[in-house]
């Protein structure tokens, strides 16, 4: 698309890289608020997730981007320009949601040509656009199409099209895959991927509550629950050091430990047992801390930090074996290649981590008050 | 399935059967019957005649149809536009607003035909507005009655309408005229045509306000059919009375050809 | 993740503070014609009944028509024939429901199109078809006298209240029909063949699972019988009697027949009253059954 030459005709805010910005975005329905003060940054071409249980405020965030919603304090910038009062009509921006909303009376060139035809694009420019973005989805074989003539993932894309068709700087995708099943989810996941290849001036904003997707796709993460925004970084950054419990719980799954800091640097003691962490920096000695280790990263057997304890579950999961040994009264979880030899439930088990893959939470990071 | 046992089952069908043929289906059948008859006083009507079909052709009773066809046809379009106009307006609204307007729109149903009647009466028989006897004020009187309920449908298939259509319309740019003509009224094509047919069929059948109402020079044929049996002719009201469901279903069946069309598409 | 509804209300805000004065504009005009031409003529017509031709008090009018044996008659009859023809329309069509939508028959499906067209014709054929049953001259009569040779049949309650009622129990037990089969097709078959299952035999299973289910709906169709019954005129009319004489026809009658427009006025706004209390009961009922049903969705949704 990039290559194509820019047409003056765009009468929308150009799709010239342009960012999103949230400034302090509150949004109340009633007395009930379901986004309190959002404040953040969608650099132009990025690709960013809003992930987050249902009723985080990751889909009214959105929506405040769209206008279906106004904030009833701070402002939202597309590209620069506070879009806060304006009408979504006039936002410029491409939107998908989970049911696709295409238009069941018109044919899939009539879906994608609309938001063309609506902002009065020249006609002779509307077919050549309408051919690009069908193309660009894989789609210019269904043009004279109804929609209920296609299958979910097609409608997907034309869904897709219709919304890049008119251009936008800004590509809002609200579950778009919430509707299809596992194994076309993966497929469209890889297809959206090699759309921002493609169009790499485009800043998406993703909201999913599908870690998987949010892992895959997204340039940057953003953190979302109980209204707030939680954490924001990059997938490897919230995955490896997470910053809050929440974070650590909600992307990946993470076995989290309470424990106390110890004296020295990198020293924690959990249960009794001393063990050695990645580091320690924000804890002061003797304070609460939560230790947060993956279960792909504990290892069956002695090591260092070897815990000692029960096993109370053993699930076989075929690649892998899932151990829930109990340690003085905590469930740690290990995830470990399929064993030869399993141990039997109620048998002595030792665990072990290594201390760099062990992350130290400050009690009550990124949580409220 | 509640009922398990086969002979049970067709011992509820056998009562049901006979509970319902004479109640709802035989009307119909005696009253299409007795049309081409001269008289019926056994089992079966006698005397199998056309007169009453061809006095119809050329009589006051042609003028009766072509009456209540007028007015059907311009009462249901406009109480088409007004309940479609509303339900649109009291959406907008929202909230408090929405339930005031429901309610009014619906207050013709409750309140009875022939006070809607004599109420149009009353205010048009004097000054500013002097509709007495003439034919508007008979249209007025049917579009009062029956937009209560193209309000209603109209408005029961916008609470049912998806608002992502609406929103992904205005995401790409559409504004509200464009996003209403373009995608929302066609949506709710299928509900429309199904109001304006139920619309058109009540106001054919309208009797109650247009007894009150009707001028001379606009006599529309329930009244023409009250006439005709009132002064003991019940054979050729019957075949008055063919005529108008025979023009009612016309119209409803025309309706629906539209509505399956259009959902189809 | 966010339903349906929690889209619309959320973008209800929005629209509050962008468009909040062409909006409230927008509902003007069809307000507008409706004052004019129902509610306008709606007080002037409540206006007159207080209003009497000779002078006096203002509610002279209604002093003298409310002490008129023919209007206690009126009232006595039209609430009699109502109560009557709603609970004949209740039971019969509970039970024309009950066979449509659980002993399932081919055809059933057309039944329900029949009901549909059969709410579109007018109320007055069903009379003129009786007339045609049982009037003097009519099938009946006609029947028993060649069968028994007598100078007339045994059939003669058209002319009377037998007959107005038998004409609306008959014209509007389809509108309690309605309702009732929408509700039926809610309750789920998983309830029923649960409760057959144990043990539970079908009059038990309507009694203690579809009776419920179905109560709301009954008592909103059977309230919207009951106003429709109030303000029925076209089966009267045509029935011909003299002796049988409701509300709304008294008001034709005093009308148009005798030219006492605000005595017509005094038994309109009798008429109006009873109808409209009636029909905001109706609505408080269909409203509560639609909260009901839309709280068992949400719940059904989110399992």
């Amino acid at each position: 698309m990039t290559a194509l030459p820019d047409t003056a005709a765009a009468p929308v805010a150009g799709r010239a890289a342009s960012g999103i910005r949230f400034e302090n975005v509150s949004v109340a329905y009633g007395t009930h608020t379901v986004l309190d003060g959002l404040d953040l940054t969608v650099e132009p071409g990025e690709v960013m997730a809003l992930l987050g249980p249902s009723g985080s405020g990751k889909t009214t965030a959105l929506r405040a981007v769209a206008g279906f919603v106004t904030p009833a304090s701070g402002r939202v910038l597309i590209g620069g320009r506070d879009v806060t009062g304006l009408p979504p009509y006039k936002r410029g921006i491409g939107m998908v949601v989970q049911s696709y909303a295409l238009f069941p009376h018109m044919r899939v060139a009539d879906n994608v040509a609309f938001g063309l035809k609506a902002q009065k694009v020249p006609r002779a420019e509307i077919a050549d656009r309408v051919t690009e973005a069908l193309e660009l989805t894989g789609m210019a074989g269904y043009a004279r199409r109804y929609p209920r003539e296609l299958s979910g993932g097609q409608q997907q894309r034309v869904a897709i099209a219709r919304a890049l068709a008119i251009r936008p700087g800004v590509l809002l995708l609200d579950e778009p895959l919430s509707a299809l099943d596992a194994q076309l989810r993966s497929g469209m996941l890889a297809e959206l991927a090699r759309l921002h290849r493609e169009l790499p001036d485009v800043s998406i904003l993703y909201v999913t509550h599908d870690q998987v997707e949010a892992l895959t796709l997204a340039d940057r993460i953003a953190v979302m629950d109980r209204a707030r925004l939680r954490d924001c970084g990059t997938p490897r950054e919230l995955y490896r050091a997470p910053r809050t419990e929440f974070t650590a719980s909600f992307v990946g799954n993470a076995n989290l430990m309470p424990v106390t800091a110890g004296a020295g640097d990198g020293a924690v003691t959990f249960a009794g047992t001393e063990l050695a962490v990645r580091g320690t920096e924000g804890v002061a000695t003797g304070a609460e801390a939560t230790l947060c280790v993956r279960p792909h990263l504990v290892g069956l057997g002695e090591g260092p930090n070897a815990l000692r304890g029960r096993l109370a579950e053993l699930q076989w999961r075929g690649a892998t074996h899932r151990l829930y040994v109990e340690v003085a009264g905590h469930r740690v979880m290990a995830d470990v290649r399929e064993l030869r030899d399993t141990p039997a439930v109620g048998d002595e088990v030792t665990v072990h981590f290594a201390p760099e893959d062990a992350v130290l939470i400050p009690v009550g990071a990124g949580t409220d008050g | 399935m509640l009922v398990h046992s086969n002979k049970a089952r067709a011992v509820i069908w056998t009562g049901f059967l006979l509970l319902f043929v004479p109640l709802f289906a035989l009307p119909f059948a005696v009253i299409l019957a007795a049309s081409f008859a001269t008289t019926w006083s056994g089992a079966l009507p006698s005397g199998p005649t056309l007169t009453h079909y061809q006095d119809i052709a050329k009589g006051d009773s042609l003028n009766a149809l072509v009456t209540s066809l007028l007015t059907a046809l311009a009462a249901s379009l406009l109480a088409l536009a007004a309940g479609t106009w509303a339900a649109l307006a009291a959406q907008r609204l929202g909230g408090r607003g929405k339930k005031v307007i429901d309610t009014l729109f619906m207050l013709p149903v409750a309140v009875p035909s022939v006070a809607v009647g004599l109420s149009l009466l009353v205010a048009f028989s004097q000054p500013p507005l002097l509709l007495n006897g003439t034919r508007q004020i008979v249209i007025i009187a049917h579009t009062v009655l029956v937009t209560a309920f193209a309000h209603q449908s109209v408005s029961a298939a916008l609470d049912r309408l998806d608002p992502a259509y609406e929103q992904s319309a205005a995401a790409l740019g559409a504004r509200p005229a464009y996003v209403l003509w373009r995608v929302k009224l066609p949506l709710l094509l299928p509900s429309l045509t199904a109001a304006t047919g139920l619309c058109f069929a009540l106001s054919m059948g309208e009797l109650s306000a247009t007894m009150m109402i009707y001028p001379p020079d606009w006599l529309p044929l329930p009244v023409q059919i009250f006439a005709t049996t009132d002064r003991g002719a019940l054979f050729s009201g019957a075949a008055l009375a063919v005529a108008l469901m025979a023009a009612t279903l016309l119209v409803l069946f025309g309706v629906s050809r539209i509505r399956t069309r259009a959902s189809y598409r | 993740m966010a339903s349906l509804t929690q889209r619309v209300r959320l973008g209800a805000p929005a629209r509050t503070r962008v468009r909040a004065l062409p909006r409230g504009l927008w509902a003007l005009p069809p307000v507008a014609a409706l004052a004019l031409v129902f509610l306008y003529p709606l007080f002037l017509l409540v206006r007159q009944s207080f209003t009497p031709d000779e002078g006096g008090p203002m509610t002279a009018a209604y002093s003298e028509v409310l002490a008129e044996a023919s209007f206690q008659d009126a009232l006595v009859n039209t609430v009699l024939i109502a109560a009557g023809a709603t609970l004949g329309c209740l039971v019969l069509g509970f039970a024309l429901a009950l066979v449509v939508a659980f002993v399932p028959f081919p055809g059933a499906r057309a039944l329900g199109r029949f009901i549909d067209i059969f709410l579109a014709f007018p109320s007055f054929l069903i009379t003129l078809a009786l007339l045609f049953v049982y009037g003097t001259t009519g099938v009946a009569n006609g029947l028993w006298t060649s069968a028994t040779g007598a100078g007339s049949g045994p059939f003669d309650f058209l002319h009377t209240p037998w007959g107005v009622l038998l004409a609306e129990i008959t014209y509007f037990t389809p509108f309690v029909m309605r309702p009732l089969l929408a509700a039926f097709s809610q309750v789920e078959t998983g309830q029923l063949e649960a409760a057959a299952s144990l043990g539970a035999r079908p009059r038990r299973i309507v009694r203690t699972v579809i009776l419920p289910e179905a109560l709301p709906s009954l008592a909103a169709g059977g309230a919207l019988v009951l106003v429709m019954c109030l303000n029925e005129f076209g089966i009267v009319l045509f029935t011909g009697a003299k002796d049988v004489v409701t509300l709304p026809v008294l008001v034709y009658t005093k009308a148009i027949l005798d030219g006492d427009y605000t005595g017509a006025c005094v038994v309109a706004v009798v008429n109006i009253a009873l109808s409209v209390a009636l029909y905001a009961g109706y609505r408080a009922l269909v409203a509560r059954t639609g909260r009901r049903e839309g709280g068992a969705r949400r719940a059904r949704a989110q399992q």
